[in-house]
């Protein structure tokens, strides 16, 4: 059961990942596009919108891979001085901390997104609605608040810890 | 319970949190969210998680960080890295410490590129690790350099230090990247220096490499000639008004990827992987600033950046001897704590004390992202020695600490120059900002 999880998690992760370097090589494109444009006479029109919404995809899509990778920072001194076993618990509840935040701010976001939606907001040139990227940023904060809890999972049932495996 | 109470209570369980081992952006998280709950109210908390996330990650100002981050990638992959260490090589090898000297130039220009001081020294020290070993350079001398001129990767500008000084104390990117440059410069020089003071003293710890001819020479600095008009683009195109810096930032991302295209440096595959990478390591940095701007409110809320200040105002000290205590709680604290984080939790205590004692907070930052440098190097937790170690396995840690230590007095004699004389790291940015 555990193994189907983990396979079903790490394709969402990577989905994540996709669009999030989508969103990356975006930001790339428009800017270079923009500066050759301007130098040129024809700067991209909206080309501040693009890259910023771009930015949320890339930030919040990086979210789930870089847990997997094991990529936040911790301050780690006291680790060799600590028993395994406080150890493996402090990783389970590090991981279950990290799961009720990324719900927590993809609830908040989304309350966010129903008050943008009433009120029409959205980017200033290209009038991209704002909703519709907080509701990736939702969406995004949901795979990696479950990916989370599937490896606090793991590490109480099996102890396999997945940021120290084969990157994805 | 009195709302100072709260602060200092908050302060602790973040502290206790920390030593745990509870990622720091989590206990942020926590002790902010909390925080914010308990003075004010719980719909607080949830309207600033809201907005802050999606304001941070929507920022303008902030595109810089995953563009020059996959600048680096790129140029790491494809070698751009080893031929301006090959350059440096070919041109001053031949020297006694030359090899030495030329790591810390290829280490300058790696910074230039990549904005990253751990990627600096994992790159340098997988190629000149091996060519100093080959040379029989001492073990000390070759780690102590790829640690110590790996640290340069966050002054250097496009500096990552230097973007989240910015923006959490609302200064000019642009400004600081240009205040970087000359003390950059400074600090490599001086470790040029500390090498060439070694191997004066200890002749055999940096023998002579090989000569190379003219044609050898040209060859190699040829070589090295695109990722050097990279960087001139970049920086020269932010100081002469042509970019701004997300631009300067997307164009040298850009140039870089054409580069390697060109040169059939780069594989689709190895693409991917360095921009997924950037992404990563951008959601890590994100995810701290956006848990920053959770916990900065519940400080001031609670007071407790007002108290500090008053406490440090206190002892009288005057502005160089305030800055000069400040930054020794820094250097102390940078033992300790990942030099990133240590950023995010005091820069709202101690700017405000910057400001109101009239110190150029440009000025400030250049010294705080120094001093920040020293704790990459500094015993227990020095991540660069570290990565050094894990490049160089047969060297112990406390040769590789021994090894640091004339660089890291090199870094003290640059913080005093740099006080002594805050030109160095303001006419720069004064000359092109007026």
């Amino acid at each position: 059961m555990l193994r189907l999880l983990r396979t079903a998690a790490d394709g969402l992760i990577s989905l994540s990942a996709i669009i999030g370097t989508l969103g990356l090589l975006t930001e790339v494109g428009v800017i270079l596009v923009d500066v050759v444009g301007r130098a040129l006479g024809a700067p991209l029109y909206g080309s501040q919108d693009i890259t910023t919404m771009a930015m949320v995809i890339l930030v919040f899509g990086g979210m789930a891979i870089c847990d997997r990778r094991g990529g936040h920072i911790a301050v780690d001194l006291f680790e060799p001085y600590f028993p395994d076993m406080w150890n493996r618990i402090t990783d389970i509840l590090a991981a279950l901390m990290g799961a009720i935040i990324f719900v927590t701010l993809a609830w908040a976001v989304n309350e966010s997104a129903k008050l943008s939606d009433m009120l029409n907001l959205s980017t200033n040139l290209l009038r991209l609605p704002k909703s519709w990227f907080q509701n990736a940023l939702s969406v995004f904060a949901l795979v990696t608040a479950a990916a989370m809890l599937l490896r606090a999972l793991e590490l109480a049932i099996s102890g396999r810890d997945t940021r120290k495996e084969d990157q994805i | 319970m009195s709302i100072e109470t709260i602060g200092v209570l908050g302060i602790v369980v973040l502290f206790v949190l920390l030593t745990l081992r509870i990622p720091v952006a989590f206990a942020m998280f926590v002790v902010g969210f909390f925080g914010i709950t308990l003075i004010d109210s719980s719909n607080s908390a949830f309207g600033l998680l809201a907005s802050e996330a999606f304001t941070l990650g929507s920022s303008p100002q902030l595109v810089v960080i995953p563009l020059f981050i996959l600048m680096g990638n790129v140029a790491s992959i494809t070698g751009m890295s080893r031929r301006l260490y090959d350059a440096a090589y070919a041109i001053i090898g031949e020297f006694r410490g030359g090899l030495a000297s030329a790591t810390v130039i290829g280490c300058g220009g790696f910074a230039a590129l990549s904005g990253s001081s751990v990627a600096s020294a994992l790159t340098m020290g997988k190629v000149a690790l091996g060519e100093m070993d080959r040379y029989n350079y001492n073990p000390r001398l070759s780690t102590g350099v790829v640690a110590a001129g790996g640290t340069l990767g966050i002054l250097i500008p496009p500096s990552t230090g230097f973007v989240i000084y910015a923006i959490l104390t609302e200064q000019s990117i642009g400004r600081l990247f240009l205040a970087g440059v000359l003390p950059g410069i400074l600090l490599l020089l001086l470790f040029i220096v500390a090498i060439m003071l070694i191997c004066t003293i200890r002749p055999e710890y940096g023998p002579a490499g090989p000569s190379t001819n003219l044609r050898q020479k040209t060859r190699a600095l040829a070589g090295a000639l695109p990722i050097i008009g990279v960087i001139l683009l970049t920086i020269g195109g932010i100081y002469g008004g042509l970019f701004s810096p997300v631009e300067a930032s997307a164009v040298g991302a850009g140039v870089v990827i054409i580069i390697g295209i060109v040169t059939r440096n780069l594989t689709i595959a190895q693409f991917w992987e360095a921009a997924k990478d950037s992404v990563s390591t951008t959601a890590t940095v994100m995810l701290i600033l956006i848990a920053a701007h959770l916990i900065n409110p519940f400080l001031a809320l609670s007071h407790i950046p007002d108290a500090v200040g008053a406490f440090i105002l206190g002892f009288d000290l005057g502005a160089i001897g305030t800055l000069i205590l400040i930054l020794s709680i820094y250097l102390v604290l940078g033992c300790f704590l990942e030099g990133f984080a240590m950023l995010v939790l005091t820069l709202p205590i101690f700017f405000p004390i910057i400001l109101q004692l009239g110190i150029d907070p440009i000025w400030f930052g250049v010294l705080t992202v120094l001093t920040l440098e020293m704790g990459l190097i500094s015993p227990p937790v020095g991540i660069n020695v570290f990565i050094v170690k894990s490049v160089a396995p047969n060297v112990s840690l406390a040769d590789i600490f021994r090894g640091v230590l004339p660089f890291w007095g090199m870094m003290i004699v640059a913080i005093g120059i740099l006080i002594a004389f805050p030109q160095i790291s303001l006419i720069l940015p004064d000359t092109m900002f007026n």
